[in-house]
């Protein structure tokens, strides 16, 4: 019969595409593995210099990942940082004031935002940095600061948007609960609703966090180089994890130093993996481990 | 009036994430009756429906112990074992939901869908049986000229009826049904329960219900499910 | 809490949604205001069709736009039966504790960031076709970049196909198990015709990450500027060209034509999520 050689096909055909798919990753990650777990290590993080030395400040790493790090940990703290307030209270407003036409513009800009390419949120945060050199101060440069406003925008979208649909989640029962004892919408948001959906806002959180610790092309038109040691000031340059793998690349001069691109790209991965996973099943608590009532016979 | 056992159920225990719903029941059905399960709601009576045509085994946590026999073409079946697959199991047992489902295709394309589903390529043939089908499910008065419209176009009463015919055009010996007038009017339940009791002569009939006035008009044997056990009322 | 506390905290979430929202259109607007040179005076399409060559005054991205297209649409190609071949996996062709697995690896996949993509790229995947395809030259060049950009789009496209799959109602899954159909049947008649919107948003999603890229095309596909031949030629992407070129004397012509450049991927980006939305609001509300 046409139906059962087709089937017989379709079954050929996804085997075939899954482990295509996870076979090329797996390939892929075990060689990264195999080539730079060897290098990991206090070495490949601190260079010839003490721990306590190094992490207290007291001396400078110059051939060690810790600056990198430092970097990439400030950096992504601080814009992080930024982004929460302003996301999550846009996500209230959405989810708990908005009109429907308000929902609908809003929201097209929020989806527009998200979807810009990096590297032209990069171009911004640059000519932003061009634009304050020329008209407030001629010793602006692209620094750390820039990038944290730019990171800023490239995960406010996602903030908003999970605080939002976290918000929105929430049952009718628990949304009139308060306001039924009395509660104003503003006490009822504060005291019930946010503590609610906590769980779903902090994977949106968590899922920025890894966004901004992973990107490159943002940092690297505002204000991110090769080599600065710990990040001084704001408005100072810096270094990332994700921009010395990508110098390192084509920048090695010995194999050492191709050995601690490995072991970099590992502890990119490492985090990255962890962070979104994590965000993963904090969104998959939100949705409860009750499971499906009997009598339902499809999850 | 003695008739045939059709249906055989053995020690049947069923535990649903850990929480007991069935603990050694053995009961006979027998053919061409219709037999009612009433009972408080929430404590397995669709579940059961669900263990006779393994529809049960898409939840991952659900657990079964015991045995099924089906007596078809002449011989005892285990419907657990490898004797007979889902698929075919499903065109002899079928089922109509307390919602009807029909799919979002034109009535004539839900009711020949089973009947692709087995490869039937003459066209003569299919559309004698849905007609026969419909004519069956005391529908097809009202659809024979609307056979290409949407199914979901018609009245509640109209597509659980439809439901109910494209059930039978598999020609099924045994049908399942769960509240199956629960979400309709009584004018559109009271054709439901007129055409339940003509299908008899061709099937036999169990029939989930928590209307005890229905349950007392149409059926030949009324089991109650309390405390995990059938009782006969 | 007072009624001015109340009022203030409701002003405070509106700016907040408000700032938000016009975060996109600051950016446009600074990308606009900075390319203007070259933008106003109807310079903008001749840009589009023009070649590379500042030192001949030539400041079109033409060999980009062709770059931007082979690398993504290839991609999408490669990524497109690997992604819907594992989400019919997922529904149902194949086993559910292969396919709860398969999720949780899917979602790890989603967490590899693309400069880790480019760094192995490099390193393995470009000497591998540079052996196997001599007329690679280096082996960087549009075929290893959409291989490695097919992988990293993958899970997103998973993830609305999938999205797609089960937003199909349950009831007419329900309808199909109990007549009769196996799991192929399923999927054939009820699950893909119903899932058809998700796979398109999940395409529309998958082409956008694709475009937007900048790693991968950078490290990978060679860079060089001009018009493609072969998918074994090198190539440039809008966004690497955006990323070499900022390097460059940010009062010069050069440098300033990449503003057009974001506005290309700016619109391109705009017109993709317009699409999906309508999509969207064909099926149900937002």
């Amino acid at each position: 019969m046409k139906i059962r050689i087709l089937g017989g096909c379709l079954r050929m055909f996804s085997w075939g595409a899954v482990l295509l798919l996870t076979g090329s990753v797996l390939v892929l990650l075990g060689y990264l593995l195999v080539k730079g777990v060897p290098s990991l290590g206090r070495e490949l993080i601190f260079g010839q210099v003490d721990v306590l030395d190094a992490v207290l400040l007291r001396k400078r790493v110059f051939d060690g990942l810790f600056p990198a790090i430092a970097g990439t940990l400030s950096v992504v703290l601080l814009s992080v940082g930024l982004a929460i307030p302003v996301g999550v209270c846009a996500g209230i407003y959405m989810s708990e004031f908005a009109t429907v036409l308000q929902q609908r513009v809003f929201g097209l800009m929020f989806d527009i935002l998200a979807g810009i390419p990096s590297i032209v949120i990069g171009l911004f945060g640059f000519s932003g940095a061009i634009f304050i050199h020329k008209y407030v101060s001629n010793d602006f440069r692209p620094c750390m600061a820039v990038s944290v406003v730019a990171l800023a925008f490239l995960v406010l979208p996602y903030i908003t948007r999970t605080t939002q649909a976290s918000l929105q989640g929430l049952s009718i029962q628990i949304r009139q609960a308060a306001l039924a004892l009395g509660a104003t919408r503003v006490q009822n948001i504060f005291y019930v609703l946010l503590p609610q959906s906590f769980s779903g806002i902090l994977s949106g959180i968590i899922l920025a966090i890894g966004r901004c610790a992973e990107d490159t092309a943002v940092i690297m038109l505002t204000g991110v180089v090769a080599t600065a040691g710990i990040p001084g000031s704001l408005l100072g340059s810096y270094e990332a994890l994700p921009f010395y793998i990508y110098y390192i690349s084509s920048q090695y001069t010995d194999s050492a130093e191709l050995m601690s691109g490995y072991g970099a790209a590992i502890i990119l991965l490492g985090v990255c993996a962890i962070l979104f996973l994590l965000a993963f099943i904090i969104k998959r608590q939100l949705a409860g481990p009750a499971g499906p009532e009997p009598g339902r016979f499809y999850v | 009036m003695y008739n045939p056992i059709k249906i055989r159920v053995e020690n049947l225990t069923f535990s649903y994430h850990k929480t007991p719903i069935f603990e050694n029941v053995s009961l006979d059905f027998e053919a061409q009756t219709i037999t009612a399960i009433t009972g408080p709601s929430g404590r397995g009576k669709s579940t059961f429906l669900s263990i006779l045509n393994r529809l049960w085994e898409s939840q991952p946590v659900a657990r079964m112990q015991g045995k099924v026999w089906i007596y078809l073409d002449g011989q005892w079946i285990d419907i657990y074992s490898r004797t007979l697959s889902k698929p075919d199991l499903r065109r002899k047992v079928g089922m109509v939901f307390q919602t009807p489902n029909p799919l979002p295709m034109s009535i004539y394309k839900n009711m020949a869908f089973p009947l692709k589903l087995t490869g039937m390529a003459d066209k003569a043939l299919v559309e004698a049986k849905i007609t026969r089908a419909l004519e069956q499910a005391f529908l097809w008065d009202e659809v024979k000229d609307r056979l290409n419209d949407s199914a979901l176009g018609l009245s509640g009463g109209q597509q659980q009826r439809l439901c109910i015919a494209r059930a039978l055009v598999s020609q099924p010996e045994i049908l399942l049904l769960d509240e199956p007038t629960s979400s309709l009017d009584t004018g559109a339940a009271s054709v439901i329960e007129d055409l339940l009791v003509s299908l008899k002569e061709r099937c036999t009939l169990i029939v989930v219900s928590h209307y005890l006035e229905q349950v007392s008009r149409i059926a030949d044997t009324a089991l109650k499910l309390k405390a995990r056990e059938f009782r006969q009322v | 809490m007072t009624r001015i506390t109340q009022k203030a905290a409701r002003i405070v979430f509106f700016f907040s949604a408000a700032a938000s929202a016009m975060a996109a259109a600051l950016v446009f607007g600074f990308l606009l205001v900075f390319g203007f040179p070259l933008i106003g005076g109807g310079e903008f399409f001749s840009l589009l069709t023009r070649r590379w060559s500042p030192g001949q005054g030539l400041y079109g991205f033409l060999p980009m736009i062709t770059g931007t297209a082979a690398i993504s649409v290839l991609s999408i190609v490669f990524a497109f039966p690997l992604s819907l071949g594992t989400v019919c996996f997922m529904g149902g062709l194949g086993p559910a504790w292969i396919s709860r697995l398969l999720d949780g690896f899917v979602r790890f996949m989603t967490g590899i960031p693309t400069v880790i993509y480019g760094f192995l790229g490099i390193f393995l995947l470009v000497p591998f076709v540079r052996t196997l395809f001599t007329s690679a030259g280096s082996g960087m060049c549009i075929l290893s970049a959409s291989l490695m950009l097919s992988l990293l789009v993958s899970p997103t496209m998973i993830i609305f196909f999938k999205d797609g799959f089960d937003s199909v109602d349950f009831r007419y899954i329900q309808a199909a198990d109990a007549l009769g159909a196996d799991n192929v049947q399923r999927l054939i008649y009820v699950i893909l015709p119903g899932a058809w919107p998700g796979i398109v948003t999940g395409v529309i999603m998958g082409l956008g990450r694709a475009m937007g890229d900048t790693l991968i095309a950078l490290m990978i596909a060679g860079n060089a500027v001009h018009v493609p031949g072969s998918i074994l030629d090198s190539t440039r992407t809008l966004t690497a060209h955006i990323a070499l070129v900022s390097a460059s004397d940010y009062e010069s012509l050069a440098f300033k034509s990449i503003f057009a450049c974001g506005l290309t991927l700016y619109v391109l980006n705009a017109l993709a999520v317009i699409a999906v939305r309508r999509l969207g609001r064909k099926r149900g509300p937002v």
